[in-house]
């Protein structure tokens, strides 16, 4: 309360202001002739406010830009801050797939389509085509595929050198084949998240692997070369019993997981994540089939309601 | 009833339903600000109290009153049949009034204020979650949890507000149940002590000096039985009570004695005629209870500002709920913005701390001995603008004490303070030793026994007030007065009355060389002069001729101008030839001489004014606050009262004195020109509310003298019509309509009634008219340190609800979750907002005028301007400022966070790539997204700080404020405790979702923070160098 000079020798005589109804005190809001103001001001004191605001705001603004401006500077554009535990981003990463539905259904992760109609299919197929683009075409990535080594388990790339991940000649699951969508047999193409620094810790002893890996990958990994063990293993499998039973026969091109040679990712130019192509090879159709796939080093631990080392999606193709 | 306005139409007034048009117009008129809407029912009730009064129990015989009541008046009831009657008629005692049910009051905290938004936000959530689990197979149960937090937290702080409430009036029922009644009853012929409650009707009962009537009785019999009915009419005169029936008027007639009056003298036996509310003094209570009172200044500015923040809420809510519709969100989705916005813009803890803030100053008010009964009337007398005073018991002590003494032909001066802090007067002189001698002895009056430790003048005496102030005033000045009396024993005497007016009592002299017995009389001045032949003067006996009588006459009209009761005093020692010792002194028909008398002197006493009242008058001028008297008494002794303790004060003169002094008539006198103005009953009775308002507005210093209770009403409803906030001080049950009518009835603790208590918002404990200045500036600070309190709270709105806008507008993933939200405005803010509470006030309070209710507000658009637009906007861009950080530290870039909400927040999407290339899944950036909302609150706690700080002074620098609030230095840490025990606690990622943070996360909003304090304390020394300029009349709440 303003200490006010008495204007008045007796308070009292300040009575109450006239009682006005409503609607009609709300006209008087908006415009009042009398006072000549518009919503309960005066043009002169509206341009009085909105300079103060457009000042305090403008300084405000500026303040908050320079404040992140001077925040970038002390931030690398290649290398994140925090890298590994100490990112929210931790050490175990998820599996994604492709193709993906899009919007409006981004929140489904449901491959529904059908074999016969190619109008159909397509969708998903032109998103794998685009996604697969850049593999295709090396020039697409940044610094043109300049920095591309030539990798193999005994030639890993060396820093700032990423590796080729050639798509081209995995038939069936190539664009000329329409990834044998039309054959209602799909691939599904799954690659691992990137980290920044991380390093899979490999299932090198395949006498130790663990019980909740599938037979057949366990026995894939105990004929492979052991210089290939290096590898970040995947497996996809029916979620439920019934799943199991609908979904078929799998096949994993080119190779039966990710090799070790693409890790750590250190955000080179360039750098492309490998890809698994899953090849269902006879899924029933009709059904709605949950997968779930997993990948396998040491150091990724599985959660299915978190989706930790692992992806789900469902496929149903009438 | 008879048609005599005597002395009794105090209670006569309060009783006629039909007063003329002044009450009706003084209603109608206030209708529109004041409804009333039980206007009819008042009437009504009204009419019931007129046809009680049409009893007949003072006329009948008093053997058909035994008839009807079944009782014997030998044995009393027998205890079957009391028994009987009390199970039929209930207890003796007054209805409370009205209360409203629990239930009904633990309903309005559940559902009044901001609850009903947040309970539609708790359904929204229901709504959404019931929706989500019919259609998704697993759906989130993020609603459902949010629904059941919302909910709780309406449903705690409804019973927190209900406990608080329920707390402060159980003080008060305490407080009635301190003192229990008790009355000698005769039931089966033996006399039984029972509480007052047991009686019923046709009980004999039995009443002495000093006991409280305990019902309605009509005397049976009596031995110089006088009643104190001050309690009814206001006036303390004692009345006599005998079994004669002399008036038709029940209310008049000497027969009946009345429920809660007191007995001042004598004895009585009497037959119970009327109990609990059916008694007169109910009924008063009654048309008390009848009338309704309007809501309280803090209740209307409270619901001003939750008008004006649900206004923002709900506008706001239903804004973003089309613009996330046209922006192609699934309605859905829509829903859940709505909710958070909800959320965000309410306050939740505000009105809790408003409620804790009220208790807290009401505490600090009882130590002060003004109890508050109703929490809300704390503030009610900071914003009051005029107070009606009732004279006796308030402004004064409440006893009779000599005032001044004339003798010797001069006036002296007696000691009228409470402490014997006065001047003293000379004691030596014969003059004074003859006027003491008769003081003493022609006196009734005796201390009650036990009272050695207490200060003479306030020592209870049975007997009349001018005795006992005569006989306080020789205490002190002779000391031991009873052995004095034994010393001179008193041989014959004739007790007051009416017809003659005067006491005379003789006496042996106790002067062993002086066989003359001594003859003492008093009497009004003028009757004893004529019985006086002579005049004691230095200490010789002068004839009284003219002169002497012209010397009596000014020093008579003088004391009397003073608005003093004056007595005359007279001696004669009985010549011992007539009248030898052992004379046979006849006191019915006087053989001794009554005239011929030798004259000594006057007396005059008044109820003197109490020490600290003076001071607070001046006090309450200095803060702009009217004080007007409204007493029964006479306008002269008002009118002296008022004068000696500043209402109307020095130098300023009434219509009257004008004429007065200029020696024309009153009419001629311009009535603008007299500031002050003492007005009759009987004039009030003739005014209209128009001239009662011209009265109200046109003199500063107003006297309302013999004044009923229903023109105090009519006082308090003119003064109201002026858009006054009115606090009324009264102990009468004839004050309590006015107080119930009053925006803050204050009752007297000690001497007032239960009924004016019942009436009362607030209670005096030491009946102390300077504890109201205290309550005035504690209601003051309060009022201020609410506005901080709310400026602070409101303040943290803004970053909360913008998270929601940018979230919407911009497809960022969201900055600030609801339940964060709730731990800032449940949590971190409780206490510094409470601390507020605390807050020493920025200047003299008492040295401003009062605040005008309908200009100043508790929130106004300043206070919003400030709290939103300013701090409210560098506190949100504080928040911001951390989440980016922390967003692009962990690889999200502010850029490619734009739009990135849905696959953000679609769980299918388990690969979201940043600026890095990493790519996250779905609980990870969740992880994240959390991790930022913790972020977001620890920085709003961080900008708080410098809130809170700002918050303290209005105008001031904190420099000159200081920081000596300790409970608010403790809110400081308190908060920023409960943030890292919020975000650093192992499993309130499960709980709240709140995640640790790096230390370093916690420092970006410090610079925000310390903005806020620099902008702050620049605007405020620009405030203190310009007064009045723009930046106060737009920044200044």
């Amino acid at each position: 309360m303003p200490e006010k000079t008495v204007v008045h020798d007796d308070p009292m005589l300040i009575g109450p202001p006239p009682v006005i109804g409503g609607w009609q005190s709300f006209k008087e809001f908006v415009y009042n002739g009398d006072k000549g103001t518009i919503f309960g001001r005066t043009g002169l004191s509206w341009a009085k406010i909105g300079v103060f605001y457009l000042i305090f705001y403008g300084i405000l603004a500026a303040m908050f830009a320079a404040m992140l401006l001077v925040f970038f500077q002390t931030l690398d554009p290649r290398i994140p801050r925090w890298k590994l535990e100490e990112s929210l981003i931790g050490t175990n990463p998820g599996l994604g797939y492709r193709p993906m539905p899009q919007e409006p259904n981004l929140d489904s992760s449901l491959i529904w389509y059908k074999g016969t109609k190619p109008e159909n299919y397509e969708p998903w197929t032109k998103q794998l085509d685009k996604f697969l683009d850049v593999y295709r075409r090396p020039g697409l990535t940044p610094g043109r595929g300049q920095n591309i080594h030539n990798c193999d388990f005994d030639n890993p790339p060396p820093t700032g050198k990423v590796c080729e991940v050639d798509v081209k000649n995995w038939y069936p699951c190539n664009t000329e084949n329409n990834y044998d969508f039309h054959k209602g047999s799909p691939c599904i193409f799954l690659k691992l998240n990137k980290i920044y620094d991380w390093v899979p810790d490999y299932f090198n002893d395949t006498s130790s692997l663990p019980d909740k890996m599938p037979n057949k990958l366990k026995e894939h990994i105990k004929n492979v070369p052991q210089k290939e063990l290096n590898t970040v293993w995947v497996s996809c499998e029916g979620e439920n019993p019934a799943d199991i039973e609908n979904i078929g026969a799998v096949e994993y091109i080119p190779k039966w997981g990710f090799p070790g040679y693409f890790y750590p990712y250190e955000n080179s130019e360039g750098y492309l994540s490998p890809l698994v192509a899953v090849h269902f090879v006879a899924p029933r159709t009709g059904v709605l089939i949950n997968i779930e796939c997993k990948a396998w080093a040491k150091n990724i631990k599985h959660d299915r309601a978190d989706r930790l080392g692992s992806v789900h999606f469902e496929l149903m193709i009438d | 009833m008879g048609d005599k306005h005597g002395r009794s139409d105090s209670y006569r007034v309060a009783t006629i339903p039909s007063l003329p048009d002044d009450n009706k117009t003084a209603d109608g008129k206030a209708k529109s600000r004041r409804k009333n809407p039980k206007k009819k029912g008042k009437d009504d009730n009204l009419d019931d109290l007129k046809q009680e009064l049409d009893i007949d129990h003072h006329k009948v015989p008093i053997e058909e009153l035994y008839r009807r009541f079944q009782t014997n008046p030998e044995t009393g009831h027998t205890h079957a049949r009391a028994k009987e009657f009390l199970e039929r008629d209930g207890p003796n005692a007054l209805t409370p009034p009205k209360q409203t049910p629990e239930w009904v009051k633990f309903c309005k905290n559940l559902f009044g204020g901001f609850a009903l938004l947040l309970w539609i936000g708790a359904i929204l959530c229901f709504i959404a979650y019931s929706i989500q689990a019919s259609t998704v197979e697993e759906p989130a149960d993020d609603n459902l949890y949010l629904g059941v937090v919302l909910a709780a937290v309406v449903i705690i702080t409804g019973c927190f507000s209900y406990y608080q409430e329920s707390k402060s009036s159980k003080i008060m029922e305490s407080f009635k149940n301190m003192v229990p009644q008790f009355a000698v009853v005769l039931r089966e012929g033996q006399k039984l002590t029972l509480r007052a409650e047991d009686i019923v009707l046709g009980d004999i009962v039995e009443v002495k000096f000093g006991d409280r009537i305990p019902a309605d009785i009509r005397v049976v019999e009596a031995r110089g039985f006088k009643v104190d009915n001050s309690s009814l009419t206001g006036e303390s005169e004692p009345q006599s009570r005998s079994h004669e029936f002399t008036n038709e008027n029940p209310l008049e007639t000497k027969n009946l004695a009345f429920f809660s009056t007191n007995a001042v003298e004598g004895t009585a036996v009497g037959i119970v005629i009327s109990c609990g509310d059916n008694t007169v003094m109910g009924r008063i209570a009654g048309l008390a209870s009848g009338l309704d009172t309007g809501e309280t200044p803090i209740a209307k500015e409270i619901h001003h500002f939750i008008h004006l923040i649900t206004g923002v809420a709900v506008f706001l809510g239903v804004t973003f709920f089309v613009i996330a519709f046209i922006l192609g969100y699934h309605w859905l989705d829509a829903v859940i913005f709505l909710i958070g916005i909800i959320v965000a813009n309410v306050p939740e803890g505000l009105l809790a701390t408003v409620t804790v803030c009220l208790t807290l100053t009401a505490k600090r008010m009882a130590s002060k001995n003004c109890l508050v009964k109703n929490l809300e009337a704390v503030e009610t007398l900071g914003s009051t603008s005029t107070i009606c005073s009732d004279k006796t018991g308030t402004l004064t002590q409440n006893r009779m004490t000599v005032a001044h003494m004339w003798f010797d032909n001069q006036i002296i001066e007696a000691d009228t303070t409470e402490d014997q802090s006065g001047v003293q007067y000379d004691r030596t002189s014969p003059g004074f030793k003859a006027l003491a001698r008769i003081a003493t002895l022609c006196n009734r009056a005796e201390f009650k026994p036990n009272q050695e430790g207490v200060p003479i003048l306030k020592r209870e005496v049975n007997g009349d007030a001018s005795e006992a102030a005569l006989l306080k005033c020789m205490e002190l000045a002779l000391g031991d007065i009873l052995s004095i009396r034994k010393r001179n024993k008193k041989v014959c005497e004739i007790p007051f009355n009416s017809t003659n007016k005067f006491q005379v009592s003789i006496h042996e002299n106790e002067d062993a060389n002086d066989p003359r017995m001594i003859l003492v009389m008093k009497g009004a001045p003028e009757r004893i002069l004529d019985r006086c032949a002579s005049i004691f003067i230095n200490g010789k006996e002068k004839v009284l001729d003219e002169e002497m009588k012209e010397a009596f006459n000014n020093a008579y009209l003088e004391l009397g101008g003073l608005g003093e009761r004056v007595l005359g005093f007279c001696d004669f020692m009985l010549p011992t030839d007539k009248f030898p010792i052992g004379f046979k002194f006849d006191a019915d028909d006087p053989n001794f001489p009554t005239s011929g008398l030798r004259f000594v002197g006057l007396m005059s006493m008044i109820d003197p004014p109490r020490a600290a009242v003076p001071d607070a008058v001046a006090k309450c001028r200095s803060a702009g606050i009217k004080v007007i008297m409204v007493t029964g008494d006479h306008p002269i002794t008002a009118k002296a009262i008022a004068k000696s303790v500043g209402i109307i004060s020095e130098g300023n003169e009434t219509v009257e004195d004008i004429a007065q002094r200029l020696n024309i008539p009153v009419s001629e006198v311009n009535p603008r020109e007299a500031k002050a103005a003492v007005v009759h009953g009987s004039e009030l009775r003739e005014l209209s509310s128009d001239h009662l308002d011209e009265i109200l507005r046109h003199h500063t210093e107003i006297v309302f003298a013999r004044t009923s209770p229903q023109q105090k009403l009519i006082i308090v409803e003119g003064c109201q019509r002026m858009g006054a906030i009115v606090a009324v001080t009264g102990d009468g049950v004839n004050d309590s309509p006015a107080l119930k009518k009053a925006d803050i009835g204050v009752a007297m603790g000690i001497a007032g009634s239960d009924v004016s208590k019942q009436a009362a918002d607030m209670i005096l404990l030491d009946d102390n008219f300077a504890s109201i200045v205290t309550g005035v500036e504690e209601g003051r600070l309060i009022f201020d340190n609410l506005k901080k309190s709310i400026a602070y709270t409101l303040t943290s709105n803004i970053p909360e609800i913008s998270p929601f806008l940018l979230f919407i507008l911009a497809d960022v993933p969201l900055p600030l979750g609801t339940v964060t939200i709730l731990c800032i405005d449940l949590g971190t803010d409780m206490v510094p907002a409470i601390s507020l509470a605390y807050e020493e006030a920025e200047s003299d309070i008492m040295k401003r005028q009062p605040r005008n209710p309908f200009s100043d507000k508790l929130v106004n658009e300043r206070l919003i301007s400030m709290a939103y637009g300013q701090i409210g906007m560098i506190q949100a861009a504080a928040g911001f400022f951390v989440y980016f950080v922390i967003m692009a530290e962990n690889g999200f870039l502010p850029g490619d966070l734009l739009g990135i909400r849905k696959q953000w927040d679609s769980k299918a999407v388990n690969d979201l790539t940043d600026s890095y290339g990493q790519e996250w899944t779905y609980r990870d950036r969740k992880t994240l997204e959390y991790t930022c909302h913790t972020a977001f609150f620890v920085s709003i706690v961080i900008v708080q700080w410098a809130d809170l700080i700002i918050c303290k002074t209005r105008r001031n620098s904190i420099v000159h404020q200081g920081m000596r609030n300790w409970v608010l230095n403790f809110g400081l840490v308190f908060e920023t405790a409960l943030a890292a025990f919020l975000s650093y606690t192992p499993g309130m990622d499960k709980g709240l979702r709140m995640y640790p943070l790096k230390f370093v996360w916690w420092l970006p909003a410090i610079p925000f923070s310390i903005t806020i304090f620099v902008y702050d304390e620049c605007r405020r020394f620009y405030l203190r160098r310009n007064p009045g300029g723009w930046l106060e009349q737009e920044t200044y709440y």
